[in-house]
């Protein structure tokens, strides 16, 4: 039973990082896009805006695994 | 680095001032800026003969400008522009007029006998088409030759249910489908029955193939021969046109390229003349170059004028490093990552180029992310390929060339952690791990991620440190104290964790309760915020490891799921399609997460963005944008 918990817990530390960073690209991708279409030389600054929620999952990924070797 | 700039201040007679800016044009090393303001010196204007010569060389550049004369390759300089005479340009003006009539002419003839050229081709497909409908005795048949749309599957049926509505069972229709998508139908009616028969299909918007010229009605079936005669002769007259426009433009092109080299030239030259300040008698040009450059411009204006004109170099007291253009050269190693350092602004004048850094790190982060000997390779031979295929100082050269070394790493780390397609190379020739085990050894390739954070973050706080000591002492103490907590931070924390002995905690502690005052006061009230995110920078590098290991397990799932094919073929195909895409990740995300942690967690802690780049006046190059400039003169 132990073993479930552990299991779900780093499902969820990585699953919900990841829907929220689902959701904020969502919401930065569109604006992303509607700036390029008016300033084109903004795009170094556009794939980092649309890269940064990724730390989200990225540490969701990291508290996963940690989780997992606690539990292991 | 970025290297040092002298401003130099030119000063002569003002009837010497167009020969001076042709001279410093020549020498293409003076970024122009106007001069400062002082008492009697006024900015340059053009004057009504000038403001006619640059109507006159608009005019010549829209002439030029709208042939398609031969690209020139953009890094190298156009055909040199001389600074002709006004009856040079009239002349350049007319011949590129007559240039440019011509072409139209070419263009237009070329264009309709293509539309012909394409027209007798569609109809020599009805023709055949028809005449596999042609039934045997016609008799006194009127024919009708239709295009029925090739979207409508049901027309062909709809046709024959109104015909047979009119016409009963007396009339033939055969229908084919054509290459073009359409159906071609044959309606054979009684001649008596025609004029019912138009009616009926002009009401239901079919359309008569319209014959060409030359083939009368009805006799579309014998049209065949007279239209590939068309062809052939058509054929024959858009090569000449073609030959005609090839040699147009071979006699045309070289002089027309001068010409518009040297418009171009001549307008960058009264663009600059309105930066230069002038008094009654004399004029002020003040500029920036390189300081190594200076003795060379001295010796070239020395050469041309003689004492009539000075160069001096102005103070350094007088100018703020703000002011001053930016170039950024670096060894030919690191070059190509000035295009990465390119895209955003570029550094403020005085501060740090973290190019050689970037050059450093970024294939250091990619190869650690990459990891994989096999991967490394193909990116290698991918890099070859766009290097053998690129021209020097392109953008697909810098990626060729920043590729290299990020492919370099990949393969050194690959065969620290003993990856070759993930286990293929230790399935095959018993490669082991020499440092880590990435597939298992997760929680040391974390602390590899974020010790390799804290080392970057810390050179770039000490970068910071370096970059504000050069202006503002009191924000260099500021960052100093900020760099001290993040050692004496990192020290509690290994001594805490036994890595370091137990004794060095406290002191660490108190030490960095000491500094923590000393930041608050440089720095202000935000420094404790800016303090806590320099911490989470470094775990953000966390991601080399999340990545890593993506890539690692990506790799081996797709050998074990081609192993668990029935079939060889199917296993084998299959896992190249999945290492395949493993290795389209494995080059975008590492070149998207290596480029963030420079440009976010790296060059937040010392980059000074504001330089404006160095553009020195010189001769044109093709791409080069035009300065504006008044079509009317200031009297």
């Amino acid at each position: 039973m132990n073993a479930v918990w552990i299991v779900l817990a780093a499902a969820a530390a990585i699953s919900i990082p990841a829907l929220a960073t689902g959701w904020a690209q969502s919401r930065i991708g569109p604006a992303v896009a509607a700036s390029l279409a008016e300033k084109p030389e903004l795009s170094t600054t556009a794939i980092l805006l649309v890269a940064i929620p990724e730390t989200m999952a990225i540490l969701g990924f990291v508290v996963a695994v940690l989780i997992l070797y606690r539990g292991a | 680095m970025i290297i040092p700039m002298s401003r130099i201040r030119v000063l002569g007679p003002r009837q010497q001032l167009d020969g001076v800016l042709a001279a410093l044009q020549d020498t293409g090393l003076v970024h122009l800026t106007e001069p400062k303001p002082a008492e009697l010196l006024q900015r340059a204007t053009l004057g009504e003969r000038e403001a006619r010569r640059v109507r006159q060389l608009q005019a010549l550049l829209r002439e030029v400008e709208g042939l398609p004369l031969e690209p020139v390759p953009s890094r190298e300089p156009a055909p040199a522009g001389d600074r002709s005479d006004t009856s040079a340009f009239a002349g350049w003006a007319r011949a590129a007029g007559r240039a440019r009539r011509t072409l139209t002419r070419l263009d237009r003839s070329i264009r309709e006998l293509e539309l012909e050229r394409a027209d007798v081709a569609r109809y020599e497909q009805f023709v055949t088409a028809f005449r596999g409908l042609l039934p045997n005795g016609r008799g006194r048949m009127q024919s009708y030759h239709l295009v029925l749309r090739g979207d409508d599957s049901q027309a062909v049926a709809r046709l024959r249910g109104a015909l047979a509505g009119v016409l009963g069972e007396h009339f033939a229709l055969e229908a084919a489908a054509l290459p073009t998508g359409e159906q071609a139908a044959l309606l054979l009616v009684p001649v008596a029955e025609a004029a019912k028969v138009e009616r009926l299909l002009a009401q239901s918007g079919v359309h008569e193939l319209p014959l060409p010229a030359g083939v009368a009605s009805g006799e579309a079936l014998r049209a065949q021969p007279a239209l590939a005669e068309r062809r052939d002769a058509l054929d024959r007259e858009l090569a000449e046109l073609a030959g005609e426009r090839r040699e147009l433009l071979a006699t045309q092109g070289p002089e027309l390229m001068r010409a518009r080299a040297a418009a171009h030239d001549r307008l960058l030259e009264l663009g600059a003349r309105q930066q230069a300040g002038i008094t009654p008698r004399g004029f002020v040009i003040e500029g920036w170059l390189p300081t190594a450059a200076k003795d060379r411009l001295s010796r070239a204006l020395a050469r041309q004028f003689g004492a009539e004109i000075v160069a001096e170099e102005v103070s350094q007291e007088e100018w703020r490093g703000e002011e001053a253009p930016v170039v950024l050269t670096n060894p030919r190693l690191f070059r190509p990552f000035e295009t990465l350092t390119r895209m955003l602004p570029l550094p403020r004048y005085g501060s740090i180029d973290p190019t050689p850094f970037m050059a450093v790190f970024f294939p250091m982060f990619f190869g650690l992310i990459m990891g994989d000997a096999g991967y490394g390779l193909v990116l290698a031979l991918l890099a070859g390929v766009l290097h053998a295929r690129s021209r020097e100082g392109t953008a697909v050269r810098a990626v060729a060339e920043i590729l290299g070394p990020c492919a370099a790493f990949a393969i050194a780390f690959g065969i620290g952690f003993g990856e070759f397609f993930g286990d293929l190379g230790q399935r095959w020739f018993g490669l082991r791990p020499l440092v880590l085990n990435r597939e298992r050894a997760l929680l040391p390739f974390l602390g590899l991620a974020v010790a390799i954070g804290f080392v970057h973050v810390v050179l770039g706080l000490v970068l910071g440190v370096i970059n504000a000591g050069r202006r503002h002492p009191r924000q260099a103490v500021g960052r100093g104290a900020a760099l001290a907590m993040v050692l004496f931070v990192a020290v509690a924390l290994l001594a805490g964790l036994r890595v370091l002995p137990k004794s060095f905690f406290t002191p660490a502690v108190v030490a960095l309760l000491l500094a923590f005052p000393v930041m608050v006061i440089a720095e202000g009230i935000i420094a404790p915020i800016e303090f806590l995110s320099t911490l989470s920078s470094m775990l953000s590098y966390a991601r080399i490891m999340a990545l890593g290991t993506a890539s690692v397990m990506m790799a081996l799932v797709a050998n074990r799921l081609a192993g668990s094919f029935g079939s060889v073929l199917v296993g084998v195909l299959f896992g190249l399609l999945f290492h395949l895409v493993n290795f389209a990740l494995g080059i975008f995300a590492p070149a998207i997460h290596g480029l963030r942690l420079h440009y976010v967690e790296f060059f937040g802690k010392f980059y000074s963005p504001g330089g404006q780049q160095y553009h020195p006046l010189g001769h044109w190059r093709p791409g080069q944008p035009q300065p504006s400039l008044p079509a009317k003169g200031v009297p």
